[in-house]
């Protein structure tokens, strides 16, 4: 909105988390909620810079068609007449020489966007672990991931879900575990004295780059992004502990990779783990 | 968590008498055990006699062959005392790696020698350095003090008030972290003695135990090579969802090896 309208960030006021205020909408499930809610964004400032477009038009005396919005100033095409956008909204808020009997007073819109098709992210990611032959413990050295999640809006904010993400997953792929006492059905990892939730010592920063190809179906170019880091971060670990322990014939271990499981593989196959290289 | 009476004695005979009077009452120490059980009502003491109220019964005091710590002596005062680090390094190590710094800095040496937790530390370095256990009664060898899962040699009414470690030549612990809630999976405490090597297990089974094998092999040569081809077994030790008996065995004889090379 900033970038289109050239109205400094600061000055915009973002109504969040508020269903008593906002449009109705479906939600943030599905990793949508820039493809679809930013495009109706899109759509939106689209309508408002259509309307000052013919505000301006009456304040300039100019046709509708002849005025043009660049740098958040509408000016006549080919000439140096031209309105701010503030003037613009001053005029639409207090219509003293306004066109009331064909325009509307005010510069409010709002939009729907129903996406034409899903948006397909994708991206790379790569773990490094060492695994202690002895006690089976995993631990991750490194994790790298490149996605492409098309235009990006806040790269600290898609660094924070891409990182949290990541983090998620592999809690899954090393720690997390529901366990049920099969006689009773007892839930036995049901705190987190016993449930292992991953926490900060357990992960390496997480190193996180975007290589951006736009969506050509949304006005945004965006992809989807908060769900990129635990669809990526299983099975990247987990490939990583197979391919340590692969030497050994194994080709596959369960989540998750427990340190009492992973030594029980171990075990097994008969053998020590490949040394770091 | 259930009502009880809270009573704040200062000096040990009242202790020892409202102890004796009360059938439900228990000592309260750090707390770090005994008031997350009562809020999961797992305990319901008619009564908490908290010991706060007798400073005496926390410090640290050494004539270089001992190291005396009163009972109420927090795992971060143990972690950080000049005299600990400088004569048993190992166990201001162990205090200093027990839970987090909240419990560090609440829970006590007394509580937790109490309490005889399969999972404890201060158990294994009690044991593993043959240290003397006092009570407002009596002084307790550590061989006969904890007698099985959260079992102590303790009579009603009888508290902890200190405990006296021998000084060793050198000791050393390692613990493997379970990895959800951090305390040992198992943990191997060795200490070289005036009486020998002592090797203190805990995490792996119901209470805390000394491996007498280990320690044979250990007293007729003290090097990791020679624990290298030991199986140490499985019997007698917990199964539980975050590992086997075996799995535990295993660790036993992966930690003893690695204390013992700590130490050569």
């Amino acid at each position: 909105v900033s970038e289109k309208l050239s109205i400094p960030a600061e000055n915009i006021e973002i109504v969040f988390g508020d269903t008593d205020k906002v449009q109705f909408g479906l939600g943030t499930y599905g990793s949508r909620s820039l493809a679809v809610g930013g495009s109706a964004l899109v759509k939106a400032t689209d309508k408002v810079i259509a309307k000052g477009k013919k505000i301006a038009a009456h304040m300039l005396e100019a046709a509708d068609t002849d005025i043009e919005f660049a740098d958040g100033v509408f000016s006549v095409a080919g000439t140096d007449r031209s309105k701010s956008f503030a003037e613009v909204a001053l005029s639409a808020h207090f219509p003293v020489d306004y066109p009331l009997e064909i325009l509307e007073p005010g510069l409010e819109e709002q939009a729907f966007y129903d996406p034409v098709n899903f948006t397909f992210p994708c991206g790379a990611h790569i773990a490094e672990v060492e695994i202690d032959p002895e006690t089976g413990v995993v631990e991750l050295l490194s994790y790298v991931c490149v996605d492409d999640i098309g235009t990006v809006i806040n790269p600290m904010i898609v660094d924070g879900q891409i990182t949290g993400g990541v983090v998620q997953g592999v809690g899954q792929a090393l720690y997390e575990d529901c366990v049920y006492d099969p006689e009773s059905g007892q839930l036995l990892s049901g705190s987190f004295m016993d449930y292992c939730m991953p926490r900060a010592d357990h992960v390496p920063k997480v190193s996180v780059e975007t290589h951006i190809t736009k969506c050509t179906h949304n006005p945004l170019g965006s992809k989807g992004c908060g769900e990129l880091g635990t669809i990526g971060s299983p099975a990247t670990v987990i490939n990583a502990v197979v391919d340590a322990l692969s030497h050994l014939g194994v080709n596959h271990i369960d989540m998750p990779a427990s340190p009492h499981r992973v030594w029980r593989v171990i075990n097994e196959a008969g053998g020590a783990a490949r040394p770091a290289q | 968590m259930q009502s009880f009476e809270y009573l704040r004695p200062t000096t040990l005979t009242e202790v020892g008498a409202v102890l004796g009077k009360m059938g439900e009452a228990r000592p309260l120490a750090g707390g770090m055990t005994l008031i997350p059980a009562m809020k999961l009502r797992i305990a319901a003491p008619t009564a908490l006699v908290d010991l706060a109220g007798l400073p005496e019964l926390a410090g640290i005091k050494s004539d270089g062959k001992t190291v005396t710590i009163g009972a109420m002596t927090k795992h971060a005062d143990v972690a950080a005392s000049p005299d600990v680090q400088r004569l048993i390094p190992a166990l201001a190590a162990l205090a200093g790696g027990i839970g987090d710094a909240q419990v560090r800095n609440q829970g006590t040496l007394g509580g937790s020698v109490a309490n005889n937790d399969p999972s404890g530390c201060y158990p294994a370095a009690v044991l593993g350095l043959g240290a003397t256990v006092v009570t407002n009664r009596r002084r307790i060898a550590a061989d006969s003090f904890f007698t099985g899962m959260f079992e102590t040699a303790l009579e009603p009414g009888e508290i902890v008030t200190a405990v006296a470690f021998p000084v060793p030549s050198a000791a050393t612990y390692e613990k493997f972290r379970s990895p959800a809630s951090r305390y040992a999976l198992a943990g191997v405490f060795v200490a070289k003695t005036a009486s020998g090597v002592r090797v203190a297990v805990t995490g792996a089974a119901p209470c805390v135990f000394r491996a007498s094998a280990i320690e044979a092999i250990l007293n007729e040569k003290f090097s990791a090579e020679t624990l290298a081809s030991l199986r140490f077994p499985a019997d007698g030790l917990n199964s539980d969802l975050h590992g086997d008996a075996q799995y535990r065995a295993q660790l036993v004889g992966v930690l003893a090896k690695r204390a013992v090379a700590k130490l050569t």
